[in-house]
C-alpha cells in the first residue's frame, strides 16, 4: 500500500478540508484490510467517537471492497485510491476511485426485497448509503464520494 | 481472524478473533465451515463476541452457511454479536433469519 500523508495550511476557515491520507493499494482482496485499518487508526487519532468511527470504516471496506472487485475485476495491476479528508468541524470526506468503467446504479438491487434477503452478495452499496449521510458517485460510479457529519 | 472450533454434545462452537471481512477472513471461515459441513456437521454456533466488524461478505457468508446448513437439517446461531455486527445485520434486514443468544449454553441446548 502506497501512502501519503498530507496537510495544507488553512485560512482559518473551518471549511477547508485538509487531506489526511492518501492511499493506494492494487485490486486484491487481501489489500482491502490495509485501507479500512489505516482509516481507523487515523480516525482513532482524530479522537472520532467508536460508533461513527466503526461506521465511517464498513462504509471505506464496502467502497474498496466494490472498487477492487467491480472496478477493477480483481486484478492486482489495476489500483484503486482511498482518500481522507477532513475540515475544521470534523465533518469527514472519503473519496475512494478505480480505474473501471463505473456501473449503473439503478441496477442495483434492493438487497431487503424477497429472495435478495437470502443472497451472497449485493449489499455493499446499501451498506454505503445506510452508514454514511451524504453518498455521491462521479465518473459514472468508478469513484464515490462518501461524507459523514 | 483466529477461529477455534470445539464440539459439545452434536454442536460445533466456532469462536471467531477479528475482523469478519473480505480477504483471507471470509475465505478462512468459509474453508473451516465447508469442511465441517463435508465432515457431516451441520450443527453451528458461531461466537462473535470478539468480532468487532462484519462486512457484506461476511454478512453474505452468514447467510449462506445458514442456508446450506437448514437444507441439511441443522443451522448456524450467532452468540454475543457485537452492538455494532447487530446494528449492521439489521441494517441489510437479515438479522432476523438468524437466532442470536447471549449464553453458550443456552445456544448449544436450544439444537437440543
Amino acid at each position: 500500500m502506497k501512502r501519503g500523508l498530507m496537510s495544507s495550511k488553512t485560512d482559518g476557515s473551518n471549511d477547508e478540508m485538509r487531506e489526511l491520507l492518501h492511499l493506494t493499494i492494487p485490486a486484491k482482496s487481501e489489500a482491502v484490510s490495509s485501507v479500512t485499518d489505516a482509516i481507523g487508526e487515523t480516525l482513532t487519532g482524530l479522537d472520532v467517537p467508536e460508533q461513527k468511527r466503526l461506521e465511517i470504516c464498513l462504509a471505506v471496506q464496502e467502497a474498496v471492497v466494490n472498487g477492487v472487485v467491480h472496478g477493477c475485476a480483481n486484478d492486482p495491476s489495476k489500483m484503486v485510491t482511498c482518500q481522507l479528508r477532513c475540515d475544521g468541524d470534523g465533518r469527514i470526506v472519503i473519496v475512494v476511485t478505480d480505474p473501471g468503467p463505473g456501473f449503473n446504479l439503478k441496477s442495483i438491487a434492493d438487497p431487503k426485497q424477497g429472495e435478495n434477503l437470502y443472497a451472497d452478495h449485493g449489499r455493499g452499496v446499501y451498506l454505503i448509503r445506510e452508514l454514511m449521510d451524504e453518498v455521491h458517485f462521479e465518473r459514472g460510479g468508478s469513484e464515490i464520494r462518501m461524507w459523514k457529519y | 481472524m483466529d477461529i477455534n472450533v470445539r464440539k459439545r454434545s452434536e454442536v460445533q462452537v466456532v469462536q471467531l478473533r477479528g475482523q469478519l471481512r473480505m480477504g483471507p477472513a471470509v475465505d478462512s471461515l468459509r474453508q473451516t465451515m465447508e469442511e465441517a459441513v463435508g465432515a457431516g456437521d451441520t450443527r453451528f454456533v458461531i461466537n462473535l463476541s470478539e468480532v468487532p466488524m462484519i462486512d457484506s461478505s461476511g454478512i453474505g457468508l452468514l447467510v449462506r452457511l445458514l442456508a446450506s446448513t437448514k437444507q441439511r437439517g441443522g443451522s448456524i446461531k450467532l452468540l454475543q454479536p457485537s452492538k455494532f455486527a447487530i446494528q449492521t445485520l439489521r441494517l441489510v434486514g437479515v438479522l432476523n433469519l438468524f437466532e442470536v443468544y447471549d449464553a453458550e449454553d443456552t445456544a448449544v441446548q436450544s439444537f437440543s
